[in-house]
C-alpha cells in the first residue's frame, strides 16, 4: 500500500516540478530535490490533496519532515 | 525580573528549580506543575501587577475556547469558535498595540490616554493562536486546566518566546523520566544559559551604547560613524535576542524540558530565503504555517505569482506585528520584497551553482541595512542614517597610518578627524570578534550535541559566568520585550 502511494507521489512530484529525473524514497526530504522549496512545497501539497482527495491541516504541513511522513499521513487520511 | 539579574539567578531560579524537583521526587507531579504556574505568575508580576488581569482574561477565554474546540460535542460549531478566538486574540493585540497610532494618524480629537502594551502580549497572543489552531485541527490532545496554565504562563518563554506549541511542551511534563533530576541535562542547561547570558551581558550591552549614540545623533553622523552605528545595532539585536532565547532554552533544559530553537547561525546565510529559516525560527514557523499558507490557500489557484503576493503580504504583517509605526511597516516590506526577488532569481537561475561569498555579502548587508529601519525612531531618523552610510554627509577619517592634510584621501574631500581613542579600538576589536563568532563559532544546537559535562567545561562556564556578573550593573531591557 505504502509502496503504491510512494509511486503515485513520485509521479505527482515529477509533474509538479517538471522534472522526470526525480527519484524518491521514504527518506527523501525537500533538501534532496532542487526544485522543492517553500514556494513549490504548497504546489506539491495542493496536487497531492487533489489526487488523493484529502485535505491536510495547517499543523500537519509543518510536521512533514520527509516523504515517509507524507505517505503515513496520506495513508491515515485515506484509510476508512 | 530579567534573566540577567541577581534576583533571577540567585533567588528566583534556584528556588523554582528546587521546588519543581522536590515535588516531583515525592511523586507530587500535580504540585510541581502548580509550583511552575505560581513561579511563572510571580515572575510576570515582578514587573507590574497592573497587566495581570489582562493576561489572566486572555488565558481564561482561550482555555474555555480550547476546551470547546477539543470537545467531541462542542456547544457551538468549531469554525465559529475558532473565528471568535482569532478575533478576540488579534483584537486585544491590535487594541493595545495600534490604538494610539491610529488615533494619532487619523487626527482624532479623542484622547485615548497612554495605552501601554502589556509585557509579552505579542508573544502570548501568537502562542494562544497556535493553541486554538492545534485544538481546532485535532493536532493536540484535550487535557486539564493545570496543563494549560503551565503552557500559557511558562516563565522561560512567557515574555519573548520562543513561540512554543502546546504539544511541544505539555507531553514532556507527563513523561515520568523528566520528573527526575538529571545531572547531565542540568549541566547542559547551565552551559546553554551561561552562553546566552554572555551574549547578552558581554556583547549585546557593549554594542548597545554605540548603537544608541549613533541613532540619537543621526543628523550629525558621517560615513564611518553611521556604519559603526548600524553594525553595532545589528550585533546588539542578534546577541540580545539570541542570548535571551538561549537563556530560555537553558532554563528549559535545567527543568528537563526541551524548547524549540530560535536561532541557527542566521548570519551564515547565503540568501535572504535561508536567513528566514535561521532567524527567529519559531516566528518563521508561525508565519509559514498561519499566514503564508492560509493566504495562498485563499487564492483561486496556487501559482508562483500568487505565492509571491502571499510572501510579501505575510512579511508586511510580520513588520506591523513588531509595532505600530511606518518604520516597522517599511521593514516588513523590505524583507517581503527581498524574498520575492530571491525566489524569482532562484527560479531563473535553476540549477546554476550559487556564488557563496557574493550571496553571504549581499544577505548580511541587506539585513544590516533593514535593521537600521527596524531600530530607527522614525522614517526621518532612518533616512538620516542611510544618508550618512552612503557618504552623503562626508567622510571623516581618524589620524591613522600617517595620514596628514597633504594625503591624497584628504585632498579628495575626506576630512581628517582626531586620533583613535581607546573606545574606538574597543569597537574595532568587538566588531572583529562579533564577525568571527557569527561566522566561525558553533551555535547552540551544535554545541549541545557535542557537550560533555567535564571539569574543563565547568571551569570555562564559571569563568564566563563570573565575567558576566561584572556586567550586571549596566542592565537594560531585552529588545524584544518591547514588541
Amino acid at each position: 500500500m505504502a509502496q503504491d502511494i510512494l509511486q503515485q507521489v513520485e509521479v505527482i512530484i515529477k509533474k509538479t516540478f517538471d522534472n522526470d529525473d526525480v527519484s524518491i524514497t521514504l527518506e527523501t526530504t525537500a533538501d534532496d530535490v532542487d526544485e522543492w522549496d517553500s514556494m513549490t512545497h504548497l504546489e506539491l501539497i495542493d496536487a497531492i490533496e487533489k489526487h488523493f482527495k484529502v485535505r491536510f491541516a495547517l499543523g500537519e504541513l509543518q510536521s512533514l519532515k520527509n516523504i515517509g511522513d507524507m505517505i503515513k499521513l496520506i495513508l491515515k487520511k485515506t484509510s476508512p | 525580573m530579567l534573566f540577567n539579574s541577581f534576583a533571577f539567578i540567585f533567588c528566583f531560579l534556584p528556588v523554582t528549580l528546587a521546588g519543581f524537583f522536590v515535588f516531583n521526587k515525592f511523586d507530587k507531579n500535580q504540585f510541581a506543575k502548580c509550583w511552575l504556574v505560581g513561579a511563572s505568575l510571580f515572575f510576570y508580576c515582578f514587573w507590574t501587577l497592573k497587566n495581570l488581569p489582562i493576561i489572566m482574561t486572555l488565558l481564561a477565554v482561550n482555555y474555555f475556547l480550547g476546551r470547546e474546540l477539543h470537545s467531541l460535542q462542542p456547544r457551538w460549531p468549531k469554525g465559529i469558535l475558532l473565528k471568535l478566538g482569532l478575533i478576540f486574540n488579534i483584537g486585544i493585540l491590535c487594541f493595545f498595540k495600534y490604538a494610539n497610532f491610529f488615533n494619532d494618524i487619523s487626527g482624532s480629537p479623542f484622547e485615548l490616554g497612554k495605552l501601554l502594551l502589556p509585557l509579552g502580549l505579542s508573544f502570548l497572543v501568537l502562542q494562544q493562536i497556535t493553541y486554538l489552531m492545534d485544538a481546532y485541527e485535532g493536532m493536540s490532545k484535550p487535557r486539564g486546566l493545570l496543563d494549560y496554565l503551565v503552557f500559557g504562563t511558562f516563565f522561560p518563554y512567557l515574555i519573548a518566546g520562543p513561540i512554543t506549541h502546546y504539544e511541544e511542551l505539555v507531553p514532556q511534563l507527563e513523561n515520568k523520566e523528566n520528573f527526575k533530576f538529571s545531572p547531565d541535562r542540568f549541566s547542559l542547561g547551565i552551559y546553554i544559559f551561561t552562553m546566552g547570558l554572555a551574549k547578552k551581558v558581554l556583547l549585546a550591552e557593549s554594542f548597545a551604547s554605540w548603537a544608541n549614540t549613533g541613532f540619537e545623533e543621526s543628523a550629525s553622523l558621517h560615513f564611518f560613524a553611521a556604519w559603526k552605528a548600524s553594525l553595532a545595532y545589528t550585533f546588539q539585536l542578534y546577541f540580545d535576542f539570541s542570548g535571551y532565547s538561549e537563556m530560555a532554552l537553558g532554563i528549559g533544559q535545567m527543568l528537563n524540558l526541551e524548547l524549540p530553537i530560535n536561532f541557527n547561525s542566521p548570519f551564515k546565510s547565503k540568501s535572504i530565503i535561508e536567513f528566514w529559516t535561521r532567524w527567529h525560527m519559531s516566528l518563521s514557523r508561525f508565519i509559514t504555517t498561519y499566514m503564508f499558507t492560509p493566504i495562498v490557500r485563499l487564492m483561486p489557484s496556487i501559482t508562483f505569482t500568487n505565492s509571491m503576493v502571499a510572501t510579501f503580504l505575510a512579511m508586511l504583517i510580520v513588520g506591523v506585528w513588531h509595532g505600530a509605526g511606518w518604520t516597522f511597516t517599511v521593514y516588513g516590506g523590505m524583507h517581503g520584497l527581498a524574498l520575492v526577488i530571491n525566489h524569482i532569481w532562484k527560479k531563473k537561475r535553476k540549477k546554476k551553482k550559487p556564488i557563496p561569498f557574493f550571496g553571504w555579502f549581499l544577505t548580511f548587508n541587506f539585513v544590516n541595512i533593514t535593521f537600521v529601519m527596524f531600530r530607527a525612531t522614525s522614517l526621518e531618523n532612518a533616512l538620516q542614517v542611510y544618508k550618512a552610510m552612503l557618504g552623503l554627509n562626508g567622510v571623516v577619517i581618524a589620524k591613522i597610518f600617517g595620514l596628514s592634510k597633504e594625503s591624497a584621501l584628504i585632498k579628495s574631500g575626506w576630512k581628517l578627524g582626531s586620533m583613535l581613542k581607546p573606545d574606538d579600538y574597543l569597537v574595532l576589536i568587538l566588531l572583529v570578534a562579533a564577525f568571527v563568532l557569527i561566522l566561525k563559532a558553533k551555535n547552540i544546537p551544535e554545541l549541545s550535541k557535542s557537550f560533555k559535562p567535564t571539569t574543563k567545561t565547568a571551569v570555562f562556564c564559571a569563568m564566563i559566568f563570573s565575567l558576566c556578573l561584572f556586567g550586571f550593573n549596566r542592565i537594560t531591557d531585552f529588545i524584544y520585550f518591547n514588541f
